[in-house]
């Protein structure tokens, strides 16, 4: 145990070896979040690098790893806003997002639920679904095919919590056009799980 | 068919809102904005309407907490360890820590 805490004191002086500690967890982070392998690695890079010229601030409070998130966290902003500062919102995820596949074109039922679209009851709870890590993977992959910024958005504000005003912000948009996108989000997301775990199930 | 007229009036007044109350496709965009703000007034009524006579939105709301509740939970639980199945390429590892040991340039 002395050893073990020996070695990490030593090893945390070295920042090459951040890379074998922290590096996997740093880039996982990340990529959950961007859904773009060589933005991630350069997310981790970055990080890594302001985490050496601000060594001397860390003082051992709190764990390595934290302190690296914490770093990873703004590394992951500025990258967001650069994205909203050189791709218009417009172009990459439709402004005016028509969710026409899941509700009746016309009729005496027009803009009511497909049948086959409709949700289903799924019956399950939190923590059911937190024992069930494969839905998680089930879910991550169902956020793959959404545009980046709405995957993005739809992470930071139902994952890690943060306010509306601040994922505007970051990404330079509107709330309105936030709620679109995390609409979207949300509509999608709902239908891929129900489709990919809870229906297979059910059958 | 010798509905009692209790169930015979509800069912009228569930089909009459069914046509005349805002669309399933316009009440799922509002249960989106009822987990960013506050609703109003207005748009509450018509919501719990909504929702009487509506069993698949009902779904759809709970459906959206659901994976709000499980997903913050999950990443409360996860926080600090590796996900499976993700790491960085040799490649890159090599490369940032090159980019390590000269920090100037």
């Amino acid at each position: 145990m002395i050893e073990e805490q020996r070695t990490v004191a030593r090893l945390s002086q070295d920042p090459a070896v951040w890379v074998d500690e922290h590096g996997d967890y740093l880039f996982g982070y990340a990529m959950f979040r961007l859904r773009d392998a060589s933005a991630a690695e350069d997310a981790v890079q970055e990080t890594l690098l302001a985490a050496l010229q601000s060594y001397h601030s860390f003082e051992g409070r709190g764990s390595q790893r934290t302190w690296l998130v914490g770093i990873l966290k703004h590394k992951l902003t500025d990258h967001f806003r650069r994205m909203g500062r050189e791709t218009p919102l417009s172009q990459l995820e439709g402004e005016s997002f028509e969710h026409g596949e899941f509700f009746r074109p016309a009729g005496e039922w027009k803009g009511h639920w497909e049948a086959d679209r409709a949700p289903l009851e799924w019956g399950a709870t939190p923590e059911e679904l937190l024992r069930q890590s494969d839905f998680f993977r089930v879910l991550d992959d169902c956020l793959s095919p959404l545009p980046a910024r709405v995957s993005g958005a739809f992470i930071l504000r139902e994952v890690d919590g943060l306010a509306s005003e601040e994922i505007c912000q970051m990404f330079g948009v509107t709330t309105n056009n936030l709620w679109v996108m995390l609409h979207r989000a949300r509509l999608h997301l709902r239908h891929c799980v129900e489709l990919n775990w809870f229906k297979p199930r059910a059958v | 068919m010798t509905l009692n007229p209790y169930k015979k009036a509800t069912h009228a007044l569930r089909w009459f809102l069914l046509h005349r109350l805002p669309t399933c496709k316009q009440m799922v965009e509002v249960m989106s904005q009822s987990m960013e703000r506050p609703l109003t007034l207005r748009e509450r009524v018509l919501l719990k309407l909504h929702l009487w006579v509506c069993a698949w939105c009902v779904w759809y709301l709970e459906q959206l907490r659901l994976l709000r509740a499980s997903l913050r939970a999950r990443a409360a639980e996860v926080a600090g360890e590796v996900s499976p199945g993700v790491s960085l390429s040799a490649e890159a590892r090599d490369r940032i820590k090159s980019s390590l040991n000269r920090p100037s340039s």
